[in-house]
C-alpha cells in the first residue's frame, strides 16, 4: 500500500490509529479495514499477485498439468515402494534416573548477553530443553527473562551447528584438533610472539580467572573482550566520568522521575528494570504512587513509547540539553560535585524545547532528588553520557547503582589489533564466540588484516563470517551443554547444562584449559572441575553445593565499592556537547530488537516476532522521520540509498511516527553472508558504524536519497485490523483521578442464548496496559511454549503470521510526536463465541471452564470461525510448515502441545496443558489449586506482570479482583461475546497538559 | 478451431517427458540424499541425535 503524507493541516482522525494510513485515511486503509484479511492472506477474489502485478508463478497450462501430475504420480508411487526407515517407538532399556517420561525437570541455569547475566530455569522434557524462564529464586530477575534469551532455546537445535572440529575445511577429531593449537601457542610462547584472543564480554569470574591464568602461562597473549552491540560511547564516559569501566544498574523501584536520554531499559533486555516499572504503574486508584517518565530521544524506542512526556531530540543536541539542565538545577540550588565546570553550556532551555516542558523537567528533578534518576542510551555519543553521570551525582540518585566492571575493547581498539594483524606481528589469532568479520565497520581492511595471520583458529557454534578466514574451526557447547557461573548485584550465579552435548562439541573453557595444561601448567580436567575447585574456594556455600546448584546461585553480595564521580571531567565534555553540530542527518545505529548483534540473526523466532515498534519482520529498513519523509518524498516501502563517509546502502524506508526531524534510525545485526536463516535477510548495518568511540553508534553526515523502486515490507501492522471500534483505552492520570469509575464496563447486555455454566473453574485473564511496554516477551514465550510454527517473510507479508498473541500497537495523537499505547492481543475465548457456532464439523468448542478449545483433527479448514471472529485472533496453516522439519529442529517441540498440520486452524488455548499439568499434580496432593499456581506462557514470560491469569469463579483470586477494578474494559464488549480476557485501561501521568511536545 | 489454440505437439511431448524426469529425479533425491557435511573420511551421520541428560547437574524439580 503507498502512503503518501499530507501537505498540510490537521486532519480529522479516530483517536487512535496503528498505521499511517489509517491516520491519513486513505481511501486503501478503509477498504482494508473493510475487508479484515490483507489481499492475498484469503485465496479468493483477486490474488495477491494480481494486486501486487507479479508475474504469474507458473506457465504452465491446465492440460500440461494434469499430464505431469499424472505422470509424476505413477513415479512417485514406484518411489514410494522403497521401505522407508521405521521409527519404532520404545520403553527406556536403562532409563537415566533423571529422567520420568511425561514428567518435565527443571534445572537453574544461567546465560548472559554482553555483560547483562540473566539466571533461569530450564524446562526439559525426555531430557530435551524445551522452555525458558527466569529464576525464581533470584533476588533481581525474579523469575523473569528477556525475548531474546528465551529464544535461545532455539539455538541449541540450530541444524547449522558445527558438529565436529573442521580443519582447513575437512572434519578431523579432537586430538588433531588440539595439538594444531597447542602446537601454535607453543611456538609463539617459544618465539616470544604475541598472540591475539578476542572474546565477547567476560560476565563470568571464573571466565575471567581462566583468562588470567592463561596471560600467566603466555605472556604474550593479549586478550580483547569485544561487544559490537554495547555502545562503545558508554565506555568512554564511563572511563572519563569513573576512572575505570562502569556497569549501570537501574533500580526504578526506587525511582519517582526517570529521565530517559535515548535508554531503552523498557525494551524487554533488563527485566528487573521492567518489573520495577511495571510494580508502579499497576495502579489500584488514582491515589497509588506513580512514577513520571521523561524521555528525550531521536529515534522513537519503546521507552519513549511508554513515556509520561516525551520529547524529541536529534542525538547531537541530547548531551547539551542533558548538561542545560545541570546547569539549571544548579542555578536552583543542587550542588554540582567538586570540580565541575559548566561555563561552557549556555543558560536556559536548549533551543526549540518548550518553556513549559523544560521548567517542568527541572522542577521533576529537583523535587525528587535521591528518587530521581537519569540513564542514557547505550548508543547516544559520549558527552550525553557524561551528562547523566553528571545529573545523576548531583541528584544523588538512589534510583542507579554504579559499579566497576570488566573493561571492553571498543571499536578503536579494534582497529589496532587489525593493524597490527596486518604488520603480521602475530602468531597466532582465537577468536572465541565473536564474529568481528561482520561487525568491524572496515570488514574488507580486517579480512585482509587476519590473512596475515599464520595460525587462525575460531571457537563457536555456526560457521560464520570470521569462522570463513580460519583454519582452525573448534565447535563449542551451546550453553544449555555447558558449566559456567556468573557475578550479580546479590548472588553468584551458577550455570549448570540441561542436556549432555548433542554432537562432538565442548565448552570453550575446556578448550582454553587444554591449552593450559600443552603450555604446562598444573590445570585441572575440564571446566567443571576447574570450576569446583574456584566455587569451593571462593564462594560462601551456606548448606551445600547440590543446594547451590539447586537454588543455581549463592547469595552474596559484592563488596567492592562504588566507583567515585570526577567533576573535572564534566569541562570537556560540556564543551564538546555544547558545539555539537549535524551536518546532513543523523544515523542512529541501534542492536536489531531480533538479531542484537547479529548473533541471533540465525534464529527464526527472533526473526518473526515483529519489531515492537515498526511491527517489521525479517529485515532492517531504515526509520525516516516523518517531516524527512515529506522533504525527501519517500513513501514507505520506497528503496532509498543511504550514504555516509563513503558507504553507500540501498534498502527500503520505513517513515516513524515520533522519530526526530533529521535523524535517522537503522538496526544492526542484519545483512549476514551466512546461516540459513540469517543470510540474506535485510542490510548489514555495521560499515555503518564509525571509529570514534564516543560516537560510534550515532552518525553525523549521513544522506538519504530515493533510488527508485520499492520493496514489499514483511510487516505486520496493518494486519488483523479491528476497524475503528474503541479497542484501546487510555487514561491521563487527572481523568483516572476525576472520574475512577467512568471507563468500566457497558451495560450488562440482554441475551436470548441460554446463560453458561461453569461447575468448577471459569478461567480468565486480565491484562494491564498501563504495566504492558510492548516488548513482546510474551509473544517469544508463547512461540516456545506452544510449538507456533515460523511461516517466513513472504507469508508474513501475505497476513498469514502465525502468532498466537500479537501486541497491537496504537498511536494517539498528531504524526510528529504521537503517544503510544500496546495492547496485547489473543483469543478472548469469548463465553458467546462467534466463532464456536459457524464451525460445521464442531472443531472448535467451549469447555466446562471456560476455555474456547481446538479439536486440530476435527478441522476440515473452512475458516468460517477465522471470518468470525471479532478480535481477528485466529490463524489458518495455509501452507505445510512442520512436517518437513527433522532432527535436531523436532527436538525443540513441547510434547504437550500438538504440532498442527496444514489446513488447519490453530489459535491461543490458554496453555491449556500448563492448566492441566497444575489440575493433575494438585489432584495427586489431594489440595485445591492455589491462586496464581497457574501460570500461562505470555504470563510467565511477561517481566512487568502485565498479564495475571486465574479463575473467575474463585473470588477471592487475584484475577476476579483486578476484573471489578475501576480501570477495567473489555475489548467488544458491546458484541455481547463475553470475553475472558479483561484489559485495564492505559495510564499516563504528564506533567504538563499534553504530555508529548517537540522540541 | 479448438486444435489452433493448443500448444504445438513438441511442447506438449517436452513438457509431458521433462516434467515426470525432473520430479521423480527431485523424488529419488529426497531418498538418497547425500550429506552435505561429509567428507570422504568422514564417518556417516547418526539418524538420530541422542539425548544424554547433563552429568552432575541438580534438577530443580521433576
Amino acid at each position: 500500500m503507498k502512503t503518501r503524507l499530507p501537505d498540510h493541516g490537521p486532519l480529522e482522525t479516530p483517536r487512535f490509529w496503528r498505521t499511517l494510513e489509517e491516520r491519513i485515511e486513505t481511501p486503501e486503509a478503509q477498504q482494508a479495514a473493510h475487508d479484515e484479511f490483507l489481499p492475498g492472506a484469503i485465496p479468493t477474489g483477486p490474488s495477491y499477485d494480481d494486486v501486487h502485478g507479479l508475474p504469474p508463478q507458473s506457465g504452465v497450462s491446465r492440460r500440461d498439468f494434469l499430464g505431469l501430475v499424472s505422470a509424476a504420480a505413477a513415479l512417485a508411487a514406484t518411489v514410494a515402494c522403497d521401505r522407508k526407515g521405521q521409527g519404532t517407538v520404545v520403553p527406556y532399556t536403562k532409563r537415566p534416573v533423571e529422567v520420568v517420561p511425561g514428567v518435565a525437570n527443571y534445572y537453574a541455569s544461567a546465560t548472559h548477553e554482553g555483560r547483562r547475566v540473566y539466571p533461569l530455569l530450564v524446562k526439559t522434557r525426555e531430557g530435551r530443553p524445551i522452555h525458558l524462564t527466569g529464576n525464581d529464586e533470584h533476588p533481581g530477575v525474579k523469575g523473569k527473562t528477556s525475548p531474546r534469551t528465551m529464544a535461545d532455546v532455539l539455538r541449541l537445535y540450530d541444524p547449522d551447528r558445527l558438529r565436529a572440529p573442521k580443519a582447513e575445511g575437512r572434519i578431523i577429531g579432537w586430538s588433531d584438533a588440539e595439538s594444531r593449537l597447542h602446537a601454535a601457542l607453543a611456538g609463539a610462547k617459544a618465539a616470544g610472539k604475541p598472540v591475539l584472543l578476542i572474546s565477547g564480554a567476560v560476565a563470568s569470574p571464573s571466565r575471567k580467572a581462566l583468562l588470567a591464568d592463561l596471560k600467566a602461562a603466555l605472556p604474550t597473549l593479549e586478550h580483547l573482550a569485544y561487544e559490537p552491540a554495547a555502545g562503545d560511547a558508554a565506555e568512554v564516559a564511563g572511563l572519563a566520568s569513573y576512572g575505570q569501566p562502569v556497569d549501570l544498574q537501574p533500580r526504578l523501584d526506587k525511582a519517582k522521575v526517570i529521565l530517559s536520554l535515548g535508554a531503552d531499559f523498557l525494551n524487554g533486555e533488563d527485566p528487573e528494570a521492567q518489573a520495577a516499572w511495571g510494580a508502579q504503574r499497576r495502579l489500584k486508584s488514582a491515589h497509588d504512587p506513580i512514577n513520571r517518565l521523561w524521555v528525550l530521544e531521536g529515534p522513537l524506542t519503546l521507552t519513549g513509547t511508554n513515556a509520561d512526556q516525551r520529547v524529541p531530540v536529534a542525538p547531537s543536541r541530547l548531551g547539551a540539553a542533558a548538561f542545560a539542565l545541570a546547569k539549571e538545577l544548579a542555578a536552583k540550588g543542587v550542588a554540582l560535585p567538586a570540580g565541575t565546570d559548566l561555563s561552557g553550556i549556555p543558560a536556559g532551555a536548549p533551543a526549540g524545547f518548550p518553556a513549559a516542558t523544560w521548567s517542568s523537567l527541572v522542577k521533576d528533578l529537583r523535587t525528587a532528588g535521591r528518587n530521581a534518576v537519569v540513564l542514557c542510551g547505550a548508543q547516544m555519543p559520549a558527552e550525553a553520557h557524561q551528562a547523566a553521570h553528571l545529573l545523576n551525582a548531583m541528584l544523588g540518585s538512589e534510583a542507579v547503582g554504579v559499579r566497576a566492571t570488566e573493561p571492553l575493547a571498543t571499536v578503536k581498539e579494534l582497529e589496532a589489533a587489525a593493524q597490527k594483524m596486518a604488520s603480521g606481528a602475530y602468531a597466532a589469532a582465537i577468536f572465541w564466540d565473536v564474529n568481528p568479520a561482520y561487525t568491524f565497520p572496515k570488514a574488507a581492511a580486517w579480512k585482509a588484516a587476519v590473512a596475515k595471520v599464520p595460525v587462525r583458529a575460531w571457537i563457536g557454534q555456526v560457521e560464520d563470517e570470521t569462522a570463513a578466514q580460519c583454519q582452525l574451526l573448534l565447535p563449542e557447547n551451546h550453553w544449555l551443554e555447558s558449566w559456567g557461573d556468573y557475578a550479580t548485584p546479590g548472588a553468584a550465579v551458577l550455570q549448570q547444562p540441561a542436556i549432555g552435548t548433542l554432537y562432538d562439541t565442548r565448552p570453550g573453557e575446556d578448550i582454553l584449559l587444554g591449552a593450559l595444561k600443552a603450555l604446562g601448567t598444573n590445570a585441572p580436567d575440564g571446566y567443571h572441575a576447574y570450576l569446583q575447585a574456584r566455587w569451593k574456594k571462593e564462594l560462601p556455600f551456606g548448606t551445600s553445593f547440590e543446594q547451590a546448584l539447586h537454588d543455581g546461585l549463592v547469595k552474596a553480595e559484592a563488596k567492592t565499592p562504588a566507583p567515585a564521580f570526577k567533576g573535572a571531567s564534566v569541562a570537556a565534555a560540556a564543551k564538546k556537547a555544547a558545539a555539537s553540530k549535524a551536518e546532513g542527518l543523523e544515523l542512529v545505529l541501534f542492536p536489531g530488537f531480533a538479531t542484537h548483534d547479529g548473533r541471533h540473526a540465525n534464529n527464526s523466532w527472533l526473526q518473526e516476532t515483529p519489531d515492537p515498534i515498526t511491527k517489521m519482520t525479517w529485515d532492517n529498513p531504515v526509520a525516516v522521520s516523518v517531516q524527512d519523509a515529506k522533504a525527501l518524498g519517500i513513501e514507505e516501502g520506497d528503496l532509498v540509498t543511504l550514504s555516509l563517509d563513503g558507504v553507500t546502502v540501498k534498502l527500503p524506508a520505513v517513515i516513524q511516527p515520533g522519530q526526530a526531524q533529521g535523524v535517522l534510525a537503522l538496526a544492526l545485526g542484519y545483512g549476514r553472508t551466512t546461516g540459513g536463516v540469517a543470510k540474506g535477510v535485510g542490510v548489514d548495518a555495521f560499515p555503518f558504524l564509525g571509529l570514534d568511540p564516543a560516537s560510534a553508534n550515532a552518525r553525523t553526515g549521513a544522506r538519504l536519497a530515493k533510488a527508485g523502486g520499492r520493496k514489499e515490507l514483511s510487516r505486520t501492522q496493518s494486519h488483523h485490523r479491528m476497524e475503528g471500534r474503541d479497542l484501546v483505552r487510555s487514561l491521563t492520570m487527572d481523568e483516572f483521578a476525576h472520574n475512577p469509575q467512568g471507563h468500566h464496563h457497558g451495560p450488562e447486555l440482554v441475551t436470548l442464548y441460554e446463560e453458561q455454566r461453569f461447575p468448577d473453574h471459569k478461567w480468565g485473564m486480565v491484562i494491564d496496559l498501563a504495566a504492558c511496554t510492548g516488548c513482546s516477551a510474551c509473544v517469544v514465550a508463547c512461540q516456545s511454549e506452544n510449538n507456533v510454527p515460523v511461516v517466513g517473510p513472504e507469508q508474513v507479508a501475505r497476513g498469514r503470521e502465525m502468532h498466537w498473541i500479537r501486541i497491537d500497537r496504537y498511536y494517539e495523537g498528531e504524526l510528529e510526536n504521537p503517544k503510544v499505547v500496546h495492547q496485547p492481543m489473543l483469543c478472548q475465548h469469548c463465553d458467546n463465541a462467534p466463532c464456536e457456532n459457524v464451525c460445521p464439523v464442531n472443531a472448535t468448542n467451549h469447555s466446562p471452564e471456560g476455555l474456547n478449545q481446538m479439536a486440530y483433527n476435527r478441522c476440515v479448514g473452512t475458516r468460517y470461525c477465522a471470518n468470525n471472529c471479532p478480535y481477528k485472533v485466529r490463524r489458518f496453516n495455509f501452507l505445510e510448515y512442520t512436517a518437513y522439519k527433522t532432527e535436531p529442529e523436532t527436538l525443540a517441540y513441547n510434547p504437550e502441545v500438538t504440532v498442527r498440520p496444514r489446513g488447519v486452524m490453530e489459535k491461543c488455548s490458554f496453555c491449556v496443558q500448563r492448566i492441566n499439568d497444575v489440575k493433575i499434580r494438585a489432584k495427586g496432593d489431594g489440595r485445591a489449586i492455589l491462586d496464581g499456581e497457574i501460570t500461562t506462557a505470555c504470563m510467565a514470560g511477561c517481566s512487568s506482570d502485565a498479564i495475571v491469569f486465574g479463575d473467575l469463579k474463585d473470588p477471592k483470586s487475584k484475577v476476579s479482583q483486578l476484573v471489578a477494578a475501576s480501570r477495567a474494559y473489555r475489548v467488544l464488549e458491546e458484541l455481547g461475546v463475553k470475553p475472558a480476557i479483561t484489559y485495564l485501561a492505559d495510564l499516563k501521568n504528564p506533567a504538563v497538559e499534553g504530555g508529548h511536545h517537540e522540541a | 478451431m479448438a486444435d489452433e489454440t493448443r500448444k504445438p505437439i513438441l511442447d506438449r511431448m517436452a513438457a509431458l517427458v521433462a516434467g515426470p524426469l525432473l520430479l521423480g529425479r527431485e523424488a529419488m533425491n529426497l531418498v538418497f540424499r547425500p550429506d552435505p557435511e561429509a567428507s570422504p573420511g568422514a564417518p556417516p551421520a547418526p539418524l538420530r541425535i541422542t539425548v544424554t541428560p547433563p552429568e552432575h547437574a541438580i534438577k530443580r524439580r521433576g
